[in-house]
């Protein structure tokens, strides 16, 4: 799987300011909202669900990266965005250490398949240093983009 | 001095595979112990204390992993992560479903 089979371009966001760990989960759900991957009605009752996810134990897998995460039945297939924070938001991830660069994913229920899949193609990449420290540094939507498309060809990793 | 190594080979039945909870929980345990463990999958081999290493295997149900430690404790280590599995990372499947999707 690639990033281009579940990153909206549109919902790309290079300059999170929320500085806390719902301010950040909102602010990607609601992009994906303006770029019309999810229903408005529906808004509220995703943030609920991922923040519930995020009781079981904190996505922030380390490295300055976290993936928030949930299934959701409103939507068909998985869609998902990326972000960055320069300044980081406390995510108690499990090093300890702020988040800066953010996968969002939303999968339809009984759709374990795939999310694991975009969870392995995200953490894939994210091996590679370099295409994990350009992504952080990165300053507009369409530089994150740049980056995933020489992702997806191989020019990383 | 040779230090104690061992391996484990475990079926994951977890129907969404080693997702990301279950990633991190196999983190925290192998951070809590005093030994070297790698997670390895078709002959790849990562660091049982990275997440995101162990995310990028990409396991998923009705595969098998398979786990070597090296150092003090490994047996131990290694009988706790079988038990991790055993237990099915301490999820029970309705209340997580649940969880995922509050109506």
């Amino acid at each position: 799987m690639k990033f281009a089979d579940f990153v909206s371009p549109e919902a790309i966001r290079a300059q999170l300011t929320a500085t806390d760990k719902e301010g950040a989960i909102r602010e990607m759900v609601q992009a994906l909202l303006d770029a019309g991957r999810i229903r408005a009605d529906e808004l509220e009752s995703i943030i609920k669900a991922i923040l519930k996810r995020e009781e079981l134990g904190s996505t922030g897998i380390g490295r300055g990266v976290a993936v928030p995460h949930t299934k959701h039945p409103s939507v068909d297939r998985l869609v998902g965005t990326v972000a960055v924070s320069s300044q980081g938001v406390d995510f108690a991830s499990l090093d300890g250490e702020t988040v800066q660069l953010f996968f969002l994913l939303i999968s339809p229920p009984d759709c374990p398949g795939d999310h694991l899949r975009a969870l392995e193609n995200i953490s894939r990449q994210l091996r590679d240093d370099t295409f994990c420290r350009f992504l952080k540094q990165a300053k507009s939507a369409e530089e994150i983009q740049q980056l995933l498309d020489e992702a997806d060809n191989n020019q990383f990793a | 001095m040779c230090e104690p190594k061992a391996t484990r080979t475990v079926d994951v039945t977890n129907r969404s595979g080693i997702h990301a909870r279950a990633a991190t929980l196999i983190a925290e345990l192998v951070r809590g112990s005093r030994c070297k463990v790698s997670l390895i999958k078709d002959r790849e081999r990562v660091d049982g204390t990275d997440v995101l290493q162990i995310l990028s295997l990409g396991t998923r149900c009705g595969e098998q992993i398979s786990f070597e430690a090296t150092g003090g404790d490994a047996q131990r280590v290694l009988d706790a992560l079988v038990q991790l599995f055993a237990d099915n990372f301490g999820e029970d499947e309705e209340k997580i479903q649940e969880a995922e999707n509050p109506q």
